[in-house]
């Protein structure tokens, strides 16, 4: 173990360029040029990233209204998003040209590819859940109703083959996308604020209240719960499981250790609550999205020399000829 | 004791913000000359279909924007939702046309020297050419 790594303390990079809330995040897959983050702000124009350094790679412009949802297929060719202008539409994410307007009856909230990116899932205050062919744009989608409050999310499960969708109404309804019945629901006593999927294991992650809540997404049995200390909007599973991270109302976020479920450290920078919170899809990150308009990246392993973060070992940064640009001065809070 | 204060992480730099002046999608990245057909339009018979909607199309674009231009300084009528009818001088619209600068806007509340409408609340505006 590096002996550097235990005297560090954590330097978030912020992403700036929003100019209100981010309320969702996405990464791509891996890709040969890297890995690629999508924000969606209710400033109307979702932003592309470099994943690993959080720089600006496009924003989407189009959508006449707040960006609810974002998502990126695995290779970062296409992208989604989900409007408060009642759309949600589909962009080449290489030329951050819009390629389809889906119109729907009601504000969009959530937007996810299938693994082939052909078909687009769409969930959102109407209630129904819709899955386009993207190959037949013209068609009319396949609807699947049963909800009965606004859909806050929907994410594709168990090989495209089921969906899982958690709503105002309380609820996580696992369905099967062919007979378009709910197979399982989950009821809650509050609204669920976030779902992940992990499909390597087949774990959800969900969040409702203080809770940050774990289940086996092909039979939605629980496996175990954290609270944290205070309400928790977000959480995120690393991709080893080893650890998860969660933020929420009191602008914190906070890491833990999975299989012991024991808070490892907290981390303050935000200057509103966290909307959103996902790892990297190589877990040496993770990215939040803030009430206070910023995005920032935050090192799982601190002190370890990735993106633009540099390891520096204690006598190189008073030296002479240190080749470090930047060095936050001591008062900004880890 | 500085032994007590951890150091924080060094950073090589920041991460690059948007450009003020673009959308970006850099058409130079190695990204996207890797993964993007030619942008060269064809001369093959599929291309004179399209080369006829995009004539139509920068008609269209230019002659919204001669009448931006000829708005400009004049007092205009904007019809917007909810039954709201408003008279102002039209100063200019921003670059995406989501917001338009106008002064001496007679609002049922009184006139406000300066202010700004959101487009996608106007519904039409008609004036006096």
């Amino acid at each position: 173990m590096s002996p550097v790594s235990m005297a560090m303390r954590q330097t978030p990079l912020t992403c700036s360029g929003h100019t209100r809330p981010v309320v969702d995040l996405a990464f791509s897959g891996i890709t040969p040029y890297g890995y690629f983050l999508i924000s969606a702000c209710k400033d109307g124009k979702p932003m592309l990233r470099q994943g690993d350094t959080g720089d600006w790679i496009g924003t989407f412009l189009g959508h006449k209204g707040a960006v609810w949802g974002a998502t990126l297929n695995k290779e970062a060719t296409k992208a989604a998003t989900a409007a408060a202008d009642f759309t949600a539409k589909v962009w080449d994410a290489v030329t951050g040209d819009e390629v389809l307007t889906l119109a729907h009856k009601h504000i969009v909230k959530s937007v996810n590819f299938t693994q082939d990116s052909n078909c687009l899932l769409t969930g959102g205050n109407d209630k129904v859940l819709r899955i386009y062919d993207l190959s037949k744009p013209e068609a009319e989608p396949q609807e699947i109703a049963g909800h009965t409050s606004a859909i806050k999310k929907a994410l594709w499960c168990n090989n495209d083959q089921q969906i899982l969708s958690a709503a105002e109404d309380k609820t996580i309804r696992l369905w099967d996308k062919n007979t378009k019945e709910a197979v399982k629901t989950l009821s809650f006593d509050a609204s669920v604020s976030s779902m992940e999927y992990i499909p390597d294991g087949e774990i959800l992650v969900i969040t409702y209240g203080r809770t940050i809540a774990f289940y086996k997404a092909n039979s939605l049995d629980l496996i175990k719960t954290v609270d944290a200390p205070a309400s928790i909007h977000s959480a995120s599973l690393h991709p080893e499981k080893d650890f998860f991270v969660a933020g929420g109302d009191d602008f914190k976020l906070y890491k833990y250790d999975y299989t012991t479920r024991e808070e490892m450290e907290s981390y303050k920078g935000h200057f509103g609550p966290i909307h959103c919170v996902r790892f990297s899809p190589d877990g040496e990150l993770y990215a939040s999205g803030s009430e206070d308009g910023t995005l920032r990246l935050w090192q799982t392993a601190v002190g370890k020399t990735y993106g633009l973060w540099k390891c520096v070992l204690p006598e190189e940064l008073s030296s002479e000829n240190s080749e470090i640009l930047y060095c936050p001065p001591a008062e900004i809070k880890a | 004791m500085r032994s007590s204060m951890k150091t924080p992480v060094s950073v090589l730099r920041l991460p690059r913000g948007p450009d003020p002046n673009s959308r970006g999608f850099d058409p130079n990245s190695p990204r996207f000359i890797a993964l993007c057909p030619t942008t060269v339009p064809s001369s093959s018979s599929s291309g004179s279909a399209d080369e006829g909607e995009q004539r139509l199309r920068a008609e269209l674009r230019e002659r919204f924007l001669r009448t931006l231009l000829l708005m400009t300084g004049k007092r205009v009528r904007f019809d917007m939702h909810e039954h709201v009818r408003v008279h102002a001088r039209f100063g200019a619209s921003d670059i995406d046309v989501l917001n338009l600068q106008v002064s001496d806007l007679e609002t049922p509340l009184g006139v406000q020297r300066e202010a700004l409408l959101r487009c996608q609340d106007v519904i039409a505006c008609s004036f006096e050419a």
